[in-house]
């Protein structure tokens, strides 16, 4: 879980362009949205991509996204339990 | 040089979902929103299906976080929403020296709420507080109060072409050195008044409609409200904002056919197209993708389609009406539409035409019918279509391609 915590922070920097932004920046269980990074809807969107792109996710029930990408752990759990690629 | 107008973001909420994220989902998912009519209190419950926004009027105050408050309308919480989202995005609180405009397109403004305590304006004086929100402006004013806007503002009405007429209004005034930048789109809640409107009509299909089919049957209407956030690039120098895209033509024209038919050849969806084109300077082959009016009525696709065959001739774009999905937003239509195109631009996918099994024996083309990803999609062109044969086309490029 710890090593797909650390890849998921390098690929939503990617994702996200959060230039100023490092992995060590990211607490893992800090929310996305809101305060802890402040991202916004088109960042939800972006990271929807990120799941489709890199694991091959596609979510089924719009209204889950809130769960899922709480935070870089629930993301993180979510792909392990939906993963389809590597 | 005429001043470019560059897209730096948008917002969106309808049956779809509640923001662009759900939107999204609900897309490349395949989920309409098209369903039994839960929220809206009429006789044509259960009879026919429309998409409706999946939260109450209290629900969509809370979300707005003006729980409690009254005299805003389902109308002004949907515009609230959507134009929030956008204007979040674009960071444009930041910016206080910029000349913001908000342009916004409905036909609805507090009619429903209006018609809810018709009877009280009749016999008691318990309701007089809602005959002031009933005309179109309201909306735009709670929006712009909302968002602490108060530069010019104006609403549009041209019934399915508002939306997109404000974005093409939006740019005009910039272009002009009116504004900065601009909040343009519109909003659009259910009402008794407009579905029975429609059902009088007889154009309200009871199945989930099917544009573009030899079957079509009707419209489904669709509520909700987008709106997209226009900058020049002076102002995008200031703001910073990563461009999703350039707004490079519009055209609007007027055939005034007939109160609520187009003409079969569809002259005046072919001059609106032909001008947007003409004004991106692209030639007709350039166009990857047209989001249709295709509102599943025997008059617009047939008048349409038509006009698209006239412009695009031997080589027809890919072509989708996602009013399946998103129900008939009306006077939202045109912002709802211009966002899911842009969607398509950013990720390369073109949407289907859901429901689609019969080619129309009288045109030469048939609508996508599956998802198709992985497409290159530079150029996206979005028509709107209004009753009395108020036409508009938008065309929507990737920005820094040649």
């Amino acid at each position: 879980m710890d090593e797909l915590i650390d890849k998921l922070k390098k690929e939503v920097i990617a994702q996200l362009n959060l230039e100023d932004i490092s992995v060590d920046d990211i607490n893992p269980d800090a929310p996305l949205f809101g305060e802890g990074l402040g991202l916004d809807s088109i960042d939800a969107l972006e990271l929807i991509v990120l799941l489709e792109k890199n694991y091959g996710i596609k979510i089924e029930d719009p209204k889950d996204g809130k769960k899922i990408f709480y935070s870089i752990r629930t993301m993180a759990e979510y792909i392990t339990a939906h993963q389809t690629k590597g | 040089m005429p001043k470019r107008i560059l897209v730096t973001g948008s917002g969106i909420i309808s049956g779809l979902g509640i923001n662009l994220q759900e939107t999204y989902t609900s897309l490349s998912g395949l989920h309409s929103g098209v369903e039994t009519i839960r929220h809206l209190d009429t006789s044509l419950k259960g009879e026919v299906p429309a998409s409706e926004v999946r939260l109450s009027n209290e629900e969509l105050a809370d979300f707005a976080g003006l729980g409690g408050k009254t005299g805003y309308s389902r109308n002004s919480l949907l515009g609230i929403i959507a134009s929030r989202e956008a204007f979040i995005h674009a960071r444009l609180q930041e910016h206080p020296g910029l000349r913001k405009g908000l342009i916004s397109g409905t036909t609805v403004g507090g009619m429903d709420e209006c018609e809810k305590y018709y009877d009280d304006f009749l016999r008691n004086d318990s309701k007089n507080s809602y005959i002031g929100i009933y005309d179109c402006a309201d909306s735009t004013e709670k929006i712009a109060d909302y968002l602490g806007l108060k530069g010019f503002m104006t609403t549009i009405s041209t019934a399915c072409s508002s939306a997109a007429n404000a974005i093409m209004f939006a740019a005009r005034m910039m272009k002009a050195g009116k504004l900065d930048c601009a909040i343009a789109g519109g909003t659009e809640a259910l009402t008794r008044f407009h579905i029975n409107g429609f059902n009088a009509l007889k154009i309200l299909d009871k199945q989930p409609c099917r544009p573009f089919d030899a079957q079509r049957n009707g419209i489904n209407l669709g509520e909700g409200a987008a709106y997209l956030v226009l900058e020049t690039e002076e102002a995008n120098a200031i703001t910073g904002n990563t461009v999703i895209c350039e707004l490079t033509g519009y055209g609007n024209a007027c055939e005034a056919f007939h109160q609520t038919a187009s003409s079969p050849e569809g002259t005046g969806a072919y001059l609106a197209m032909k001008k947007a084109l003409d004004m991106s300077g692209e030639a007709p082959e350039n166009i990857d993708y047209i989001n249709a009016h295709g509102t599943g009525t025997d008059n617009n696709d047939l008048s349409e389609g038509h006009a698209i065959e006239k412009l695009f001739t031997e080589k027809i774009p890919f072509v989708s009406s996602t009013k399946p999905f998103t129900g008939h937003m009306t006077s939202a239509a045109g912002s709802a539409e211009a966002v899911i195109s842009i969607l398509s631009l950013s990720y390369n996918i073109i949407w289907p035409n859901l429901n689609f099994s019969a080619p129309m024996p009288e045109l030469s083309f048939q609508p996508v019918t599956e998802l198709l990803r992985n497409r290159e999609v530079n150029l996206v062109m979005t028509n709107s279509f209004g009753f009395g044969g108020n036409n508009t086309s938008l065309i929507f490029k990737k920005y820094g391609i040649h």
